[in-house]
């Protein structure tokens, strides 16, 4: 199951700092991104001559470009009706963030729903080691989660904590609004009981097919052909990419670096 | 760049060949991983750049004397120029980091002389410059090279060749330096007259090099200080050509020099003008 080739490269910086804190117990930590999203984003070009194109807002009225600061947000009633807010009045009602993680309650981490995990982050010390150490300690040899909440870039989301291959780990968890109850679906009101010979046979098929849960036999086929695509179109063919300048220059680093070796024979 | 090489690299966003999207990292980086193959030849060279600052596609310029600015480690080779009446501080590629300081001056065309700065006045190689007038085609050109090998075989000269990355082609002869250039430029001329007695297309003389259809063996440029254009270089040309050593057995009608350019050279296999200045021969006929 450990496949270190197969994991994502961390971050170096992190995107949020504060503590956690657990009634008047503050625990310092830094928060790193634990989730690197795979997937290939293509940027949109001219056809004609190869160069980016940019967004611009246009006014649906007399199609002219309209600057950021002549902007204001409308919530849509109706169809085509809006109401205006300013920034002012947004900003107003928005949460702070304080810079913490609220943890008031241990559960079991098993007993929360999948469907309720949106996305984990890493929580890593600053400065204060034994008190992440004590907590991290403690959540693995209890088999805990601590359930809180924190605030985000303006966002406030219900979190849990636990322990991770050494590591503090905070998810962030969907609301109960934002996760449709099944039961609703009216497809699913209908269903009947199956007989019992069905379910001795189903029952050893699963039996046959048990295993361990491994991610790592699932691949990106996609990707995968992707990567290939771009690498045969690097070889032959036009290249308008806008790399950035500091991958450039890692690019030549590499070159010099055979270079050097080829001639140094 | 730390301790790989002296040279700061500027601009390698700039777009140096507009047509197929090239950025001058690409040059850099194509002269590094050619390196290893053109240095040998560029030794003790006296080097005229032509450098394309604003791509390859705009007006370059010639840069004989050594920049302004020009780093303390680049080698230079003074003399005293008789047409410029001062004292010329010519460049030396002796290094990687030379070769690479030239590349990010965008300097994407390398020539050398005929010759080295130990014997300047010398040339250790002979060349012969296959230079072909429209409505000539390329394989009007291989056929004059080829025909250039069959007589150079007979006498028992080892000639190597290279395209020109343009539309000619390069046959070149290293030689002991036993010569002046009046002596190479004649071997060469002789040549040209000898063929062209015998063909339509062939002129020996300069002032037919301009006729229609005409193909030119261009004796003058064996001339002390003038220069060819270097094995592996770039050519400042659309399809980023690269002036590219080949073996005889590959010239065949049908071949185009732009199959030879930034992106297919690196991947020949051998280098065909390998071990080309460990042969060097006597002018004289056995």
């Amino acid at each position: 199951m450990e496949n270190d080739q197969d994991t994502a490269k961390p971050s170096s910086r992190p995107i949020w700092s504060g503590s956690i804190t657990i009634g008047l117990v503050n625990v310092p930590v830094k928060l790193y991104t634990m989730i690197r999203d795979q997937a290939f984003s293509f940027r949109l070009l001219h056809n004609a001559d190869g160069q980016p194109l940019k967004y611009e807002r246009v006014c649906i009225r007399d199609n002219k470009v309209v600057d950021w600061k002549d902007t204001v947000k409308g919530y849509e009633i109706r169809k085509n009706e809006f109401i205006v807010f300013k920034k002012e009045e947004l900003d107003a009602i928005r949460p702070g963030s304080d810079q913490r993680i609220r943890l008031d309650k241990f559960i079991s981490l098993l007993s929360i729903d999948p469907v309720y995990f949106e996305k984990s982050y890493i929580l890593v010390p600053d400065k204060s080691l034994d008190a992440y150490s004590l907590l991290m300690t403690v959540f693995r040899q209890e088999g805990k989660a601590g359930m809180g909440k924190v605030t985000m870039r303006t966002k406030e989301y219900p979190v849990v904590v636990y322990e991770y291959r050494g590591a503090l780990i905070l998810t962030t968890l969907r609301y109960s609004n934002e996760v449709i109850n099944p039961g609703d679906m009216e497809d699913l009101t209908k269903l009947k009981k199956p007989s019992e010979k069905e379910m001795e046979l189903a029952v050893k098929i699963i039996k046959e097919l048990s295993g361990e849960f491994n991610i790592t036999e699932y691949r990106d086929g996609y990707r995968e052909k992707m990567e290939k695509l771009i690498e045969t179109k690097m070889k032959g063919e036009v290249i308008v990419a806008e790399v950035p300048k500091k991958e450039e220059v890692k690019e030549l680093m590499v070159a010099l670096q055979e270079t050097i070796k080829q001639l140094g024979k | 760049m730390g301790e790989l090489t002296k040279v700061s690299f500027t601009n390698l966003d700039k777009i140096i060949y507009p047509e197929l999207g090239l950025k001058k990292s690409r040059v850099i980086k194509y002269y590094i991983e050619i390196a290893p193959r053109m240095l040998g030849f560029l030794k003790d060279r006296v080097i005229v750049m032509n450098r394309y600052p604003d791509g390859a596609d705009k007006d370059g310029f010639y840069e004989k004397d050594a920049p302004a600015g020009i780093p303390a480690w680049v080698e230079t080779f003074n003399r005293y120029s008789q047409t410029a009446r001062r004292d010329i501080n010519h460049i030396v590629c002796n290094n990687l980091d030379t070769l690479i300081w030239m590349a990010n001056l965008a300097a994407l065309e390398i020539n050398t002389t005929l010759s080295t700065i130990d014997n300047y006045d010398t040339p250790d190689l002979v060349f012969f410059d296959i230079d072909p007038e429209p409505p000539c085609s390329f394989d009007d050109v291989i056929d004059m090279a080829l025909l250039l090998k069959e007589k150079l075989d007979e006498l028992n000269f080892r000639s190597y060749i290279k395209t020109s990355g343009k539309k000619g082609l390069h046959v070149v002869l290293p030689v002991i330096k036993s010569y002046n250039f009046k002596q190479t430029r004649e071997f060469v001329h002789q040549f040209g007259k000898f063929m062209a007695r015998g063909s339509d297309i062939i002129v020996s003389e300069f002032r037919n090099s301009r006729d229609p259809g005409t193909i030119f063996i261009d004796y003058l440029q064996n001339i002390r200080g003038k220069t060819m254009i270097a094995p592996y270089s770039l050519r400042a040309q659309v399809r980023a050509t690269v002036s590219t050593p080949l073996e005889w057995k590959e010239l065949k009608k049908g071949l185009r020099p732009e199959e030879f350019n930034i992106f297919t050279v690196l991947k020949r296999k051998n280098d065909p003008w390998e071990g080309l200045l460990e042969n060097k021969q006597s002018l004289e006929v056995k």
